[in-house]
């Protein structure tokens, strides 16, 4: 690898033994979240993305705020957390 | 006299008291004393002291996953009070079960959770191995820093309540939240004070800077009461800004500059520059956080008091913050440059937790200017910016406070457990996701404060769509933050079982440039050449100057 400047701010960014079409990986999946969001407001002009009880009527009146997403997500990592403090401490 | 300066000098004279018994001992009394401490550390906790073996470094290691933890926690609670700021009953239906969810409410216990569970905790646990290592001795009680450390905790979950909930049957719970949290504070004060006496090593500067920050806190408290100052408006606001100094700033400086000295290989860049911090720091007022000391009144269980403050109040107050510059560019430079070394770029930018101090060095300055101009509109009763002060803070905690403390206990948590990370990779996508997450996310927030106080100024009744649309997408994108802390908790648990053994052979990256011949211009350290990037089989060679002048110094390998 160059020592050159940009090769230094190249190796700053990439992590350590990062295979280097990571990043092909990572705009890739920038772009198609650019792309739904353009597709959707073509296709529902002017409408509020979908909540969690417009997909499961269901839940009508409880998770109908976008935050409901965001915090099923962090629950989901409090408990990858406490999984892995529990498995990682019993593991063979 | 006026308030700032009567108190301050009660501060400074308690401070220099405290120093000079520090160092001198307390002469016959000394050995009475330190058996009295360690009965209390150990003996004096009865069976409880039985529950933890004591290893060397468990201490360290127990606050700093604690903290981890901690951490995420705060980020969530932080990422909900930003949502409920532009769409306010997003949590509408847990009002069934009595919860009423308020922006405000959320921002101050994700400031508890941040400032003392992850922040305070990073720095106690850090500093519970810095201190022991400058000083070549082991930590006074290691199991009475691992007890204490769960205490830790627990409080800062009553001061959480607290602040959703001030009062639960007619009782203080904050005050309460306060009460543990001072006692354990007194506990690890003790046990880093008895490391001190054990040791014949001379102190390094991070290490004073350490010791201050903890002593600091309980002096600023006697100072004010002294004073008389509690009851005023302007002492409540010095008494947060004193809190601010020694605790928070004081540690975070002291482990911040080890770290990055550790971290990098480079020696400290200036021990002067070091002694500036410590001086600057300890005698002038630091103007980083709110405006508003509610924070304190409510840890001090004292009543609000309205800012009515004197002329003179007004400039020994802006004169003094205007100082406190001086310590904040120092800190900023010293870390800075001592990441780098010889080099114009960091070292070693692959080890976790360099980005993370290299990234709150950066943000030091900027935000202490921008709290700089905050207090001084606050204290001159001008109050135009005053609107942007919680997002300054927010900004201070999760740029500058969470970065460095989070880096310095990265870098000290090998050395504490034995093992490193699980993945370097991880880590690196924790530290893009959490800087990145909390500066844009807080950068657009911040564009919102503002517009809506220059709207608010020119009478302009309708909201802005663009303030909206900028405060919604700096919620969402803070929550990298969220997904940053989740990253970093379980790399660094995996870690403790399964990560890479910490050996004294410098591992190298594959993706550090490894240059097969060093030149030796002048005298150096074995640490110093593997950190610039030698491997073993690189060849040191001597090299001598050329000083013919007007001509750029050409180095050449043949002995003259």
């Amino acid at each position: 690898m160059s020592n050159d400047g940009s090769g230094k701010i190249g190796q700053f960014l990439q992590g350590e033994k990062e295979p280097s079409s990571s990043w092909v990986i990572l705009v890739i999946g920038f772009v198609a979240a650019l792309i739904f969001l353009v597709i959707y407001n073509i296709l529902y002009p002017g409408q509020d993305l979908p909540v969690l009880s417009s997909l499961l009527p269901m839940f009508e009146g409880v998770f109908d705020s976008g935050i409901w997403f965001f915090i099923l997500g962090a629950m989901i990592g409090a408990f990858a957390i406490l999984g892995t403090i529990l498995t990682e401490a019993t593991i063979e | 006299m006026d308030t700032i300066l009567s108190t301050l000098l009660i501060f400074w004279a308690l401070i220099i008291i405290s120093y000079i018994l520090i160092q001198r001992g307390l002469g016959v009394l000394g050995e009475v004393v330190r058996g009295l401490t360690m009965f209390m550390l150990e003996k004096a906790l009865g069976p409880g002291s039985d529950l933890v073996e004591g290893r060397k470094g468990s201490g360290s290691k127990i606050w700093i996953i604690q903290g981890t933890i901690w951490l995420f926690v705060s980020a969530t609670l932080t990422f909900i009070g930003l949502w409920l700021g532009h769409d306010p009953i997003a949590l509408h239906s847990l009002e069934a079960w009595g919860y009423n969810a308020l922006s405000s409410e959320l921002f101050y216990a994700g400031k508890f959770a941040a400032l003392f569970g992850a922040v305070g905790m990073f720095i106690i646990g850090s500093g519970l191995h810095i201190l022991p290592s400058l000083l070549e001795v082991d930590l006074a009680s290691e199991k009475n820093a691992v007890l204490t450390s769960f205490l830790w905790t627990i409080s800062v979950i009553i001061l959480i309540i607290g602040s959703q909930s001030s009062e639960i049957l007619g009782l203080d719970i904050i005050l309460i939240g306060t009460a543990v949290n001072l006692l354990v504070a007194t506990a690890i004060t003790a046990n880093q004070l008895l490391t001190k006496a054990n040791s014949d090593v001379s102190l390094a500067t991070p290490g004073w800077l350490i010791i201050f920050g903890l002593i600091g806190s309980p002096i600023a408290i006697i100072s004010i009461l002294v004073s008389g100052a509690y009851d005023e408006g302007i002492g409540q606001w010095l008494a947060y800004h004193l809190f601010g100094a020694t605790f928070w700033f004081s540690s975070i400086a002291g482990i911040a500059l080890y770290s990055a000295s550790y971290g990098s290989g480079n020696a400290l860049w200036s021990r002067t520059v070091a002694g500036v911090v410590i001086f600057g720091t300890l005698f002038t007022i630091n103007p980083l956080g709110d405006v508003h000391p509610i924070m304190a009144v409510d840890m001090l269980g004292l009543s609000t008091a309205e800012l009515v403050i004197t002329n003179q109040d007004n400039v020994i107050g802006s004169f003094l913050m205007a100082l406190a510059i001086i310590p904040i560019i120092a800190l900023s430079s010293n870390i800075l440059i001592t990441l780098r070394g010889t080099d114009t770029f960091v070292e070693n930018p692959d080890s976790a937790g360099i980005p993370e101090i290299n990234f709150g060095a950066w943000m030091l300055l900027p935000l202490g200017i921008g709290s700089l101009f905050i207090q001084t509109d606050y204290l001159s009763g001008v109050n135009e910016l005053t609107g942007i002060s919680n997002i300054i803070q927010l900004m201070t905690i999760w740029t500058v406070f969470i970065p460095l403390t989070l880096g310095a206990a990265l870098q000290v948590l090998p050395a504490a457990s034995g093992r490193y990370p699980l993945s370097q990779n991880r880590a690196r996508m924790a530290f893009w996701m959490l800087s990145g997450g909390a500066i844009l996310g807080l950068v657009l927030t911040l564009i919102s404060d503002i517009t809506d106080l220059a709207l608010a100024e020119a009478l302009v009744e309708d909201p802005s769509t663009l303030s909206q649309t900028m405060r919604k997408s700096g919620s969402v994108i803070f929550y990298g933050t969220v997904l940053g802390a989740i990253f970093h908790a379980t790399n660094i648990v995996s870690g403790l079982y399964r990560g890479d053994k910490v050996n004294s052979q410098v591992s190298i990256s594959e993706t550090t440039f490894a240059p097969t011949s060093y030149p030796l211009t002048s005298s150096t350290s074995i640490r110093k050449i593997l950190a610039s990037g030698a491997v073993l089989d690189t060849e040191v060679v001597p090299t001598f100057e050329s000083n013919e002048s007007g001509k750029p110094t050409p180095l050449h390998t043949e002995e003259e």
